[in-house]
């Protein structure tokens, strides 16, 4: 009797384990929703209503068109959003490049870019990516001061180079996509 | 939903008030029109997004994420043969599991030098992840949905452009990781030598 208990109390645990496991998961992802999805999904959809209704978005698509449509004006885009000053500018919570990859989702969806060139904009809006965060990711690293000191400058100039370099790969990978 | 348009049956107002009421219309029309986009992306991938954080998370809470620390302290060697594991492997498998920004505190098993290239290599990766696994930075999605809405408007399939993101992300990680490494050495030489 007592084995048959000991055995019944082990699987009551273990189910009670998976269950609560997948309740604590489900209670993550709802507050995940609600802090950090959702607030974003009504700025985006603030701006893209304003994009849509008013002239805005002519005037931005002509502007778009001539960068975002063809390899030369996405290698100019990631070179000035991969330049050491502005890097740290742009990157805070990735808002720019999420702002600026509506306002492309907006125009490929428009017929104003290729659906092709969707591959190498994301990385052409993105070479800042974390370069406002370098010192605070240095330190979850537990790295010391003096790395710290010369981290950023090298993750800043490794950019200049990297940035560029990502759009080609990408412009290279994306040969045969949705054509 | 378009609680503020004209009804059919009664004549537009004219004058100085028509033109203010064409204002008001206007005005209202923007927000109706992102309030369409608004439930758009709620009916759209919210549901989706919701079951899929849920099993990822489950997922990761039975895997454990203390399990990845071991490759971390390999990743430290020097050679040739880890450069790939520290540079693709390590940082898919941080943003993978302790998400953005807890992926970066994997930097501590690696020496100093290497530490800014692996922070580098890694918030590389936490956009490209997102087109396949949300989980992993659901509060920077736009980046890849942004774009991603506009070919589901042109009705193609988003299959294609999440896994060539996901790869090229690896390459151009790998690289970034080489580089910001060259450049750290030298930086370092050069303040040893000052």
């Amino acid at each position: 009797m007592d084995g048959l208990n000991a055995l019944l109390v082990k699987i009551g645990r273990g189910v009670g384990g998976v269950v609560g496991t997948l309740y604590q998961a489900g209670r993550d992802t709802i507050d995940t929703i609600i802090r950090n999805i959702l607030p974003f999904m009504a700025f985006i959809s603030f701006i893209i209503g304003l994009v849509l209704v008013t002239g805005v978005g002519d005037w931005i698509a002509q502007g778009i068109k001539g960068l975002a449509g063809n390899i030369v004006g996405l290698l100019i885009v990631s070179v000035v959003c991969a330049i050491p000053v502005l890097s740290p500018l742009l990157g805070p919570g990735a808002v720019i490049a999420q702002v600026v990859g509506t306002l492309l989702g907006v125009e490929i969806g428009r017929g104003n870019i290729p659906p092709q060139m969707a591959l190498p904009a994301l990385f052409a809006i993105n070479p800042q990516v974390g370069c406002d965060f370098i010192p605070v990711g240095l330190a979850l690293g537990e790295a010391e001061p003096e790395t710290v000191e010369v981290g950023v400058p090298a993750v800043l100039f490794s950019r200049l180079i990297t940035g560029p370099l990502s759009v080609v790969i990408a412009y290279v990978a994306s040969f045969g996509m949705y054509s | 939903m378009n609680i503020f348009l004209a009804a059919d049956t009664v004549a537009e107002p004219t004058g100085v008030w028509g033109a203010i009421a064409g204002g008001a219309e206007y005005f209202i029309g923007i927000f109706n029109r992102g309030g369409e986009v608004f439930f758009g992306l709620m009916g759209g991938i919210l549901p989706t997004l919701v079951v899929l954080l849920t099993a990822v998370n489950a997922l990761i809470r039975i895997i454990g994420p203390e399990k990845i620390e071991k490759l971390g302290e390999k990743a430290a060697q020097p050679g040739l043969q880890w450069y790939p594991v520290r540079y693709m492997v390590l940082p898919f498998l941080a943003v993978f599991f302790l998400t953005n920004p807890m992926a970066y505190t994997m930097g501590r098993f690696l020496p100093e030098r290497f530490k800014p290239a692996f922070y580098d290599s890694a918030v590389s990766y936490v956009h490209p992840i997102t087109g396949l696994f949300p989980h992993a930075n659901p509060g920077e999605l736009f980046v890849y949905l942004g774009i991603a809405a506009g070919i589901t408007q042109l009705g193609l399939g988003l299959g294609d452009l999440a896994l060539r993101y996901l790869l090229v992300g690896l390459v151009v990680i790998f690289i970034r990781g080489i580089v910001t490494e060259w450049i750290t050495a030298r930086m370092l030489a050069r303040k040893a030598a000052a």
